[in-house]
């Protein structure tokens, strides 16, 4: 490919708005920081119930480059969210393109996906304790659960809103079961399939954390390291587990479900380009 | 029509339970994981009717949690509203706020109930301080879409008809922004109610649905683990038709700004 200056111009350009926005996103944690720090360095609140930001800085400091605990924590947490959240997001696809196809099936299932939708996916944790075990399964099921039914719900609603008139081309040019499904259906809906999976990834993840610190045979995970901070009442620790759940959060939404956006229906055009 | 929509689901779940039920009885399945329905239902009516005269417990577990949920939902409402009406109204405030609720949002309250039982202690202060947060964010976060989704138009035409800067929130911003905040409050009262149960598994001290479930899940009484999830979705059901879906329709739907 050619280089020409005038793209490298425009990419100038767009470097300095994506600078100036990540600089607008990272000044408020800055400001809060640093008057945290100033009233905590005052001693006018314990520091063992409010550390300071440079003492969390610190402990982070000690748990990421010192010995490392952290990555292993996060990793756990990684590898678990990665199995249950594809498994969420096969079955959801799966079932919801079924409930979407079939009438009798959607209007047998669906009045009991939108019961079993209202219970908060962290009650299923006690059951499953019961039923799997105090170790992975559970806290594995939990990630499922909380990724399924969002992924389900989104899919059948996105097949369900395809213009009719688009089915009926299809159709008439020959397309027919898995065909229609595959090339009309699926890339139609891809919108609301893709709402589907970020409110997943998003349920799947608050649901790992909770899971992890349920689950009593649990070692490793960024759910269990909080829990355990508080044998210690280590409050350090806990604001370095908060911070990384929420920033991990973050990121597999920015990261994941962005680039499924950018390959998917940004480049296909249903959504402008952001 | 209307009827014939119901027979299907109802069928199902029914000989779901009937076969589920079988099962129990002829011990193809593990009773004590998997107790019967019929099991379910009398571990619910023995807490209920056990002490019966003074106090039954089913009631004071239910009343509990939903104590604090009204109070916790109803703190997160007020923080909320005034939260997002400010960052709906200037430009600063949301720029600076908005990152902040970008990331702190997505972290789960069972995850801060550590941090707060260090400073608040075991029981009420902390679930209903993570329940309020809970419900304080969507809430927040819609009513700011709300009012940002105004045209300022009509808030210009408004001040030249002599309407103050105080009077054109109450005028202007609440009803306009009404639908959103509707939405908002809708949604941060779900979280909240999630968040207060699932808090109460580690947080309670001795009642709370989510006490119950987490206690009986401990000495492995299934029976009630199951019932306190029955439990769960009728309670929550209440909640959305009764409570929530009465507020809609006095205000948004009455004023038409949602379809009915």
């Amino acid at each position: 490919m050619t280089h020409r200056p005038r793209t490298s111009g425009i990419n100038a350009s767009l470097w300095r708005t994506r600078l100036v926005s990540a600089a607008q996103f990272v000044f408020p944690f800055l400001v809060i920081g640093i008057s945290w720090e100033l009233v905590a360095r005052t001693g006018l609140v314990s520091q063992a119930s409010l550390p300071s930001p440079s003492q969390i800085l610190q402990k982070f400091w000690e748990l990421s480059v010192g010995d490392g605990l952290l990555w292993r924590h996060l990793g756990q947490s990684l590898y678990r969210l990665s199995i249950g959240y594809v498994l969420a997001m096969t079955s959801g696809l799966i079932f919801g393109s079924i409930l979407a196809m079939n009438r009798i099936v959607r209007e047998m299932f669906s009045p009991i996906l939108s019961l079993l939708i209202s219970v908060p996916t962290i009650a299923w944790v006690p059951v499953f304790l019961i039923t799997l075990g105090l170790g992975d399964r559970t806290v594995i099921a939990a990630v499922f659960l909380g990724g399924f039914f969002a992924i389900t719900y989104n899919t059948v609603r996105g097949i369900e809103m395809v213009d009719v008139n688009k089915i009926r081309a299809a159709q008439t040019m020959g397309a027919r079961g898995p065909r229609l499904f595959a090339s009309v259906l699926l890339p139609a809906s891809s919108v609301s399939v893709i709402t589907g999976l970020r409110l997943g990834i998003g349920y799947s993840w608050r649901a790992l954390v909770g899971g992890e610190m349920l689950s009593a045979m649990v070692r490793w995970g960024i759910g269990k390291m909080i829990y355990q901070a508080r044998f210690w009442n280590d409050v350090s620790v806990m604001f370095v587990g908060l911070l990384m759940i929420g920033l991990t959060g973050f990121l597999l939404d920015r990261l994941f479900i962005r680039w499924l956006e950018r390959v998917t229906i940004e480049r296909w055009g249903m959504v402008p380009e952001r | 029509m209307r009827a014939r929509s119901w027979i299907l689901p109802v069928l199902l779940v029914a000989s779901f339970l009937a076969l589920w039920e079988f099962a129990a009885h002829l011990k193809w399945i593990n009773v004590s994981l998997f107790a019967s329905p019929s099991v379910i239902v009398r571990s619910l009516v023995k807490l209920h009717t056990r002490r019966l005269p003074e106090q039954s417990i089913l009631l004071t577990h239910i009343g509990a949690s939903l104590q604090r949920v009204f109070v916790a939902a109803s703190i997160g409402t007020v923080a909320g509203v005034v939260m997002g009406v400010l960052m709906g109204a200037s430009r600063i405030i949301y720029r600076f706020f908005d990152p902040i609720i970008t990331i702190l949002m997505p972290i789960p309250g069972i995850a801060q109930a550590p941090l707060f039982i260090v400073w608040l202690g075991f029981g009420d202060p902390t679930i209903i301080t993570i329940g309020a947060i809970a419900a304080f964010f969507p809430i927040a976060f819609n009513t700011a879409a709300g009012v940002r989704s105004i045209d300022p138009q009509i808030v210009r035409a408004a001040r030249i008809m002599g309407v103050s800067r105080a009077g054109s929130f109450a005028r202007i911003y609440m009803p306009s922004a009404a639908g959103h905040i509707m939405a908002g409050i809708k949604l941060g009262w779900a979280r909240c109610w999630r968040t207060v149960i699932a808090v109460e598994f580690v947080a309670a001290a001795s009642w709370g649905l989510g006490y119950m479930i987490w206690d009986a899940s401990e000495y492995i009484r299934s029976g009630v683990v199951y019932g306190g999830i029955l439990l769960l979705m009728i309670v929550y059901f209440l909640i959305e038709r009764l409570l929530l879906d009465s507020i809609e329709r006095v205000t948004v739907r009455r004023w038409g700004m949602i379809q009915s």
